[in-house]
């Protein structure tokens, strides 16, 4: 048999599943003596090139609160046309399409190599992909002129039917009116009053367009772009005069007196934005894409007045209670995403400007809404300019890597519950025969509602085992659950993906070395780290970290092997090796320490950790190290100050940030030259190999992380200071020999001491 | 056909601005895989981290002694052919943007652009029709007056001949590449011969036909001088 390893990639490659335990203890007290909770990172549409969609609709189970879609696990009788549900043990007669089938002639999606399958099926009208872009014009002249060409540059990009529109904003907001013409006409908001979807559609004048709706007369497919035409166009028709609008736009016009900020109404703008589309173009694929390069100074969802000498809130005020108008932007906003996710459209924000721009009130406009959030110095950047290019990346086949309005049910096994999810997604409180009482994340239902996803969109889903003690292992002796992903494609067709995966009960009290052999101690690293960051988001701090440590403690006490009150006797399995360091990293991690970090770069580091799949997220944790050198091939080394060595190139990849490092000696044979020297081939290859690397990633990256080459003794040396285990510092320098490392001056815990209390603890007895 | 480069970020506008990947290098990234860097160490449970053993290299100079007549002070790198697996040079060889050496006249790009402008004269409107030549005019007095690079240059005399070759999807490829590489050099005018491609494409197979016959098409030469 495969080992556990293999066995966890396999699935992960064909489903997009990773549990956290692989076999499953079969009862409730069992399962939460496991202490990392059973649960899975589950990437909803991951790419699967090898998988071509069937043509048809899938096969439900006739039971009303099930419904599950016939899948490789059912049971089948051929003779009889006959299937019985692995969820619910109904049993369904096959519909008429399905007379052939036999033994020998089984539809895909009773093969057990479709344990993943893609339905592709058309129901209602087509809708194009909408964009709409809400610009801000309070911007320098040098970040406005890259914008614009960024924006021209992508009516390339978008796909030629696609429906775009602008919004501009400043003190003022205009709503550009698109027409063919070539005069151009726009309607003049104020920026200080919030206005209702309604009033919004009647001041453009959108009611009436969509009065005929209202009196039940069923929409032609080709008359809903038709409502909102003179907003949002094809681009592929106002391509020339979108070109020209946006090369025409200039800096909001309006004067800013010296010590103070620009007025600028970013909350108006994005209501209008929702407003607009909610009325005219509600349940089809739309992204809202805000471009702002600073704070939200006037009106609904001010962050901060417009005076210069009071700066934006820190982390410092709002501990103190003093960001004014944090909690009144925030419901502003918070308002404004669950609009744009009932409405099934996403926002996405493209913040670009060396101070805060109000990220921590408007994230949730892109977290509720499954947009994007990106951050840079300035929209001159190659970080902006090709991030935003990313976005309009195509797989394969040519389509766009993203999707639109999911709508995710989870159904589970009678033993099994759900608890709910960490993800970019809303609940669409769908309470039913497998939703848990207990919550965890978003809860309370069955089923979510993803608006915009692409193939590496992962959630963090949890469950519960409800089987009680001392039942019998379960029918079958495994559990099931299924994903059913219904979607937009980005080809606008409507698909549906299934995926039904199942594992084995064991008794923990005969078996527990199957269960824990069966731990995937990376999936239970990056659930447990979800939990983590969403409790943070909450909670204090220290308590999120004590919360953290008490379950690696115990995590420990369970599955160590130890003799009582001897620290020196404790042992993890293979299983278990690497877990209590990435709860070590994680503890130091930006998204749970807020130290060093703006309101706004903490919203934006947590925004990416709840969406990424599994190997992005454990690279967010716990930083890759590699090591460079003559003596071989670059290979993976502890992240740890014992690492930095005088020798070697260090190549260290945060997901944020891809950082190269020469060692002491390294830096003084480059500065030397001895790379230009023909006999010294091999130098220029060392040095080569890691910018080689670091390019690959940089190549494929979403979004585009910052580039630091620097060396010993570099002032940008601090970014991998301050990640490495300071297992060397100037309080035990001296316990070292020469020449193994570089000594963090620091007083952070490091690793050993760490460990050495997690073993103290684990093994005593009188916790 | 598209150039595969890698520029520096802007430094002066963002801290530690990661480089530029040219559209080439963006579209086709995926293709051959490096080695993923995934793996991690786990850190011993018992005793202290044992440091890497560092072998014996004359590096000799200790932390703080600053080396000041560099090759003397520190020993030399090891000799030899190094033992790491050569890359992928393909990247490197184009690191840096090439100017190619590019005489091209600018009747060659703008005449087979106004010829197949002149044929969609009857399917498309006035305005549009007007709008085209407006950009197709711009695109002239910028080329004329020197302020479009070589690479676009070149890049267009590439698109047009395509375009004569009626290969739209090539053609439409190339607008592509120029709009994301040289944005701000094209971005007013280049938008003209996106719309003229797809006005092409969209026309009836017999009025392209009538045309062909005069500009006796090149398109195998084309791609053959191309790679």
């Amino acid at each position: 048999m495969a080992t556990y390893l293999e066995f966890i990639q396999q699935n992960e490659e064909r489903d997009g599943v990773r549990f956290s335990w692989n076999v499953w203890p079969s009862s409730r007290l069992e399962a939460t003596r496991m202490v990392v909770p059973l649960g899975c990172l589950f990437t909803p549409l991951k790419e699967r090139p090898d998988l071509p969609p069937v043509q048809y609709e899938p096969v439900l189970c006739t039971r009303p609160t099930c419904k599950a879609v016939l899948n490789p696990l059912c049971q089948v009788d051929y003779r009889a046309k006959l299937w019985a549900c692995n969820f619910c043990f109904q049993r369904n007669q096959f519909p008429p399409t399905y007379a052939g089938i036999s033994e020998v002639n089984q539809p895909a999606e009773l093969m057990p190599q479709f344990s993943t399958i893609e339905y592709i099926v058309q129901r209602g009208p087509q809708t194009p992909l909408v964009f709409l872009y809400v610009v801000d014009t309070c911007l320098e002249e040098e970040d406005l002129q890259a914008l614009k060409e960024s924006l021209q540059m992508s009516l390339s990009l978008l796909p030629p039917d696609a429906l775009v529109g602008l919004i501009t904003f400043g003190r003022m907001v205009q709503v550009h009116e698109l027409s063919c013409d070539g005069i151009s006409k726009s309607y003049v908001f104020r920026g200080t009053k919030d206005l209702t979807a309604k009033q919004i559609q009647d001041m453009l004048g959108l009611s009436k367009a969509a009065a005929p709706a209202q009196q039940g007369r069923p929409l032609q497919p080709q008359e809903q772009p038709f409502l909102s035409s003179r907003f949002l166009q094809p681009v592929h028709k106002i391509d020339m005069n979108l070109t020209d609008l946006l090369g025409e736009l200039q800096r909001d016009p309006w004067p800013v007196p010296q010590g103070k900020r620009p007025l600028r109404s970013t909350g108006v703008a994005l209501s209008i934005a929702v407003g607009l589309l909610e009325g005219t173009l509600p349940n089809t694929g739309a992204r809202i894409m805000l471009f702002t390069g600073g704070p939200p100074t006037q009106g609904p969802g001010m962050v901060v007045g417009d005076e210069l000498k009071t700066p934006i809130r820190s982390w410092h005020d709002i501990e103190k209670d003093n960001a004014r108008f944090m909690k009144k932007a925030t419901k502003h906003y918070e308002a404004l995403a669950n609009r744009t996710a009932a409405n099934g459209h996403c926002i996405d924000i493209y913040a670009c400007a060396l101070d805060q721009t109000g990220l921590l009130e408007m994230k949730c406009c892109s977290n509720l809404t499954g947009g994007e959030i990106v951050i840079g110095d300035s929209f001159n950047t190659s970080l902006f300019k090709q991030t935003f290019q990313r976005v309009f990346t195509k797989d394969p086949n040519g389509s766009f890597k993203m999707a639109f309005g999911a709508n995710l049910d989870v159904k589970t096994s009678r033993e099994l519950k759900v608890s709910g999810t960490i993800g970019p997604c809303v609940s669409l409180n769908v309470n039913g025969p497998c939703v848990s009482e207990n919550e965890l994340g978003v809860g309370g239902t069955s089923q979510w509602k993803i608006c915009a996803l692409d193939p590496t969109t992962t959630l963090g889903i949890y469950f519960e085992v409800v089987n009680q003690h001392n039942a019998p292992i379960p029918q079958g002796g495994r559990g099931a659950v299924q994903f059913v992903t219904q979607y937009q494609h980005s080809t606008t067709q409507k698909r549906i993906r299934v995926t039904t995966v199942a594992r084995n009960w064991a008794d923990a009290q005969s078996q527990i070395q199957h269960i824990e052999a069966a731990f995937d101690q990376e999936a239970a690293a990056v659930l447990m780290a979800r939990l983590g960051v969403y409790r943070a988001e909450t909670e204090e701090g220290p308590d999120v970290l004590r919360w953290l440590d008490r379950q690696l403690i115990r995590l420990c006490q369970k599955f160590g092997q130890y003799n009582k009150d001897d620290p020196s006797s404790f042992r993890l399995s293979d299983s278990f090796s690497l877990y209590p360091q990435f709860m070590f990293h994680l503890r130091r991690s930006p998204f749970l320490q807020v130290f060093n970090n703006s309101p706004d770069e903490s919203s934006y580091y947590r925004h990416h950790f709840a969406r990424q799949d599994l190997t992005q997220s454990l690279i967010m944790i716990q930083p890759i190290l590699y090591s460079y050198s003559f003596y071989g091939p670059p290979e993976p080394v502890l992240l740890d100050s014992s690492s930095i060595l005088a020798d070697r190139i260090l190549l260290m990849d945060t997901f944020f940030q891809i950082v190269i490092y020469l060692g002491e000696t390294i830096a003084q044979w480059r500065n030397a030259g001895y790379h230009d020297m023909p006999e010294y081939e091999n130098f220029k290859q060392l040095l080569q190999a890691p910018l080689d690397d670091a390019q690959e990633i940089l190549q494929s990256r979403f979004p585009m992380p910052r580039y630091i080459n620097t060396e010993h003794g570099g002032s940008q040396a601090r970014f991998l200071l301050s990640k490495v285990n300071p297992s060397q510092t100037h309080n035990n320098l001296y316990n070292w020999g020469q020449e193994s490392g570089a000594p963090i001056l620091t007083d952070d815990v490091s690793l050993q001491v760490f460990m050495d209390h997690l073993k103290k603890l684990a093994v005593s007895t009188a916790s | 056909m598209a150039e595969l480069y890698v520029k520096p970020g802007n430094q002066e506008r963002g801290w530690n601005d990661p480089p530029q990947f040219s559209y080439g290098l963006q579209t086709q990234s995926g293709a051959g895989k490096r080695t993923l860097l995934n793996k991690r160490v786990p850190a011993q449970l018992q005793g202290p981290v044992p440091a890497p053993v560092s072998q014996s290299l004359p590096s000799s100079t200790p932390p703080n002694m600053l080396p000041v007549c560099p090759p003397s002070t520190v020993g030399a790198p090891p000799l030899g052919i190094g033992v790491l697996p050569p890359r992928s040079d393909a990247i490197r060889k184009t690191c840096k943007e090439t100017e190619p050496e590019c005489d091209v006249c600018i009747k060659d790009v703008l005449s087979p652009l106004q010829q197949t402008l002149e044929i969609c004269r009857d399917s498309v409107t006035k305005q549009v029709f007007n709008e085209i030549s407006r950009r197709l005019t711009m695109l002239e007095d910028m080329w004329n007056s020197g302020k479009l690079s070589a690479s676009v240059r070149k890049r267009m005399s590439v698109l047009a001949r395509e375009l004569q070759g009626q290969n739209w999807d090539s053609a439409d490829e190339i607008h592509r590449s120029l709009m994301v590489d040289h944005v701000n050099e094209v971005s007013q005018w280049m938008v003209g011969v996106k719309r003229l491609i797809a006005e092409a494409r969209n026309l009836p197979e017999a009025a392209l036909l009538r045309t062909n016959q005069g500009s006796g098409d090149s398109t195998n030469s084309t791609l053959k001088h191309e790679n």
